[in-house]
């Protein structure tokens, strides 16, 4: 992988990458079982991601590139590589050819999708529309924020540099992000599995529906945390160690739960210096 | 050779990928005992059968049977706990409520019966162990050693469950696996392995922390507590470095807090968890 994007920004480098073109293109995916459940796996350097769930049985995909151009950390470096390896061309008499190309790949097989875009120099805003049964899969390296609408399957989502916004949603979810928020609003709440979200250093917020039943925990070690639940949260640490029989100890930054309609599935909202919002759906 | 060496023989082959065959004395003992052979055939299919979302048959299949089996092993521990409530009281001081009267059997298994016809599979599962360990008493009262045979078995199905979940790709279900260790004693070197590795390797923070919470169930961290050291001065995700730090400082040994102590005191490690562990260090003194 790390191979493949040298390679990437090698080439754009050796290309010109001064004009920023767009190319926007729609695609329909039947899928090979139509009415079973669908697994969605979405990779992308860089971009935005939107998956919403509709009622229809085949993927929508509406995906609009241009081209980087290229101020990016790595790409400076690379680029001052090259300059010092390679004598710039003379360009004289020659016109700039500006690219029009797109790197999507996307391939089905047994309603599994993978889409992926790992080319450095491309930013994708990608607008997917998938069956609401899916479960969604999405790695999202640079660039925008991941929205996910109305997705009732089991969701990963993982994004370094945008925010996570998931709405209408009933999990399980584990999503991640490493200094932006992670926002996310329940409909209701799978049993299956339990979920979890964790920012490093941004914020998380959910709203729960009314119905909602789960253990939610919190943890956060120099953020704080606000609740709108009617339960109080309860250190777990201090339970465990009193049924180890061992002395009580002050916990900073230990878990705390709140049953919420007397519990259920659990649901861990993790931060190191973000805050944690619990609120529930009027 | 016990039935239970047999069965935790057959897990550990499956989590190796060993396809060594039984020895004889195994062999003998297979033989001599039907539902024990029944046993192992359900530990293969289970282990061998892909169940991933995208072919499971329902998801709501899937909900029923860990629902299903949460409840038989609360069932089996207020069961386990009422039979051995006198042995508990004397030798760890543990209260027992009057209150709390454990079901019978047939209630049990009338509870069992009540979901839906879609959680025949995980009943028939369960009434399987509960009836493999009836059949072993050679008789029909339920005396204390069926109980902890049945707590046993159920302790087997949750490692088993959990090994097999720790493997999926998805990390929500890696997290279920890690919640079925929990219901597990820990006394399986094979699952606090994979436990271990799990927290070394995976890229999801989420089943980290998990595995350390999971970790902290533990008696005694043995032999993988240098590993765990190792880890803990080692790791580059900050939430997984202060937990393992948390986890070491409150049940690790004494030698080992005192060398991570003196990791922060010589600022070896992250400016954040030097504070944790002074913090640690004078909440304790308090």
């Amino acid at each position: 992988m790390k191979k493949a994007l040298t390679l990437s920004i090698v080439a754009l480098l050796a290309g010109s990458m001064q004009v920023a073109s767009a190319a926007e293109k729609n695609y329909s995916l039947p899928l090979s079982k139509p009415g079973e459940p669908v697994s969605i796996e979405i990779e992308v350097y860089r971009g935005s991601i939107t998956v919403v769930g509709y009622k229809g049985d085949t993927i929508e995909i509406s995906a609009k590139t241009s081209t980087f151009s290229g101020k990016d950390k790595d790409l400076k470096k690379v680029k001052h590589k090259m300059n010092k390896n390679n004598s710039s061309r003379s360009t004289k008499g020659l016109k700039s050819v500006k690219s029009q190309s797109m790197r999507l790949e996307i391939e089905e097989k047994n309603n599994e999708v993978e889409i992926i875009s790992e080319v450095s120099n491309q930013h994708v805003d990608l607008v997917i529309k998938v069956p609401q049964r899916s479960s969604v899969e999405v790695e999202l390296y640079k660039g925008g924020d991941i929205n996910i609408d109305g997705v009732n399957g089991g969701l990963e989502l993982e994004s370094y540099e945008g925010m996570i916004i998931a709405k209408n949603i009933s999990g399980p979810i584990v999503a991640e992000t490493v200094r932006t928020d992670i926002v996310v609003s329940f409909s209701a709440f799978a049993k299956t599995s339990p979920s979890s979200l964790t920012s490093h250093m941004g914020n998380v917020d959910i709203t729960l529906a009314k119905k909602v039943a789960a253990n939610v925990s919190v943890q956060t070690y120099q953020g704080e945390i606000f609740s709108g639940l009617d339960n109080d949260f309860v250190l777990v640490d201090e339970i465990k160690k009193s049924k180890k029989g061992q002395k009580q100890k002050i916990v900073l930054g230990g878990i705390m739960q709140a049953k919420v309609n007397g519990g259920g599935q659990e649901l861990s909202l993790i931060s190191y210096s973000g805050n944690l919002y619990i609120r529930k759906a009027k | 050779m016990t039935n239970q060496e047999i069965i935790d023989w057959k897990i550990a082959s499956f989590a190796n990928n060993d396809s060594s065959e039984l020895s004889e004395e195994m062999k003998n003992h297979l033989k001599q005992n039907t539902q024990l052979q029944e046993e192992l055939s359900f530990i293969e299919h289970f282990w061998t059968t892909d169940v991933k979302p995208v072919v499971m048959p329902s998801s709501k299949l899937d909900a029923n049977f860990y629902q299903m089996l949460s409840r038989a092993q609360s069932a089996q521990q207020h069961s386990v706990q009422h039979e051995t409530a006198q042995l508990a009281l004397q030798q760890n001081g543990y209260g027992f409520s009057s209150q709390e009267r454990p079901l019978s059997l047939l209630d049990k298994v009338k509870n069992w019966l009540t979901p839906t016809p879609i959680a025949q599979f995980s009943t028939l599962a369960l009434v399987f162990v509960l009836g493999f360990n009836l059949n072993q008493s050679g008789s029909n009262r339920m005396d204390n050693s069926d109980y902890i045979g049945l707590q046993q078995e159920v302790s087997s199905l949750s490692t088993m469950l959990a090994m097999s979940m720790l493997q999926k790709d998805s990390a929500s279900e890696r997290l279920s696996g890690v919640a079925y260790s929990r219901q597990t004693d820990l006394s399986n070197p094979l699952l606090i392995e994979q436990l271990i590795e799990l927290l070394a390797r995976d890229k999801s923070t989420s089943v980290r922390l998990a595995v350390i919470n999971s970790l902290s169930q533990l008696q005694s961290f043995g032999s993988s507590e240098q590993q765990l050291f190792t880890l803990a001065t080692q790791e580059e995700n900050l939430l997984v470095q202060i937990e393992l730090c948390r986890l070491l400082l409150n049940y690790g040994s004494a030698d080992i807090k005192n060398r991570l102590t003196e990791q922060a005191n010589q600022q070896l490690l992250k400016p954040q968890v030097q504070e944790f562990i002074q913090a640690q260090l004078m909440a304790a003194y308090i």
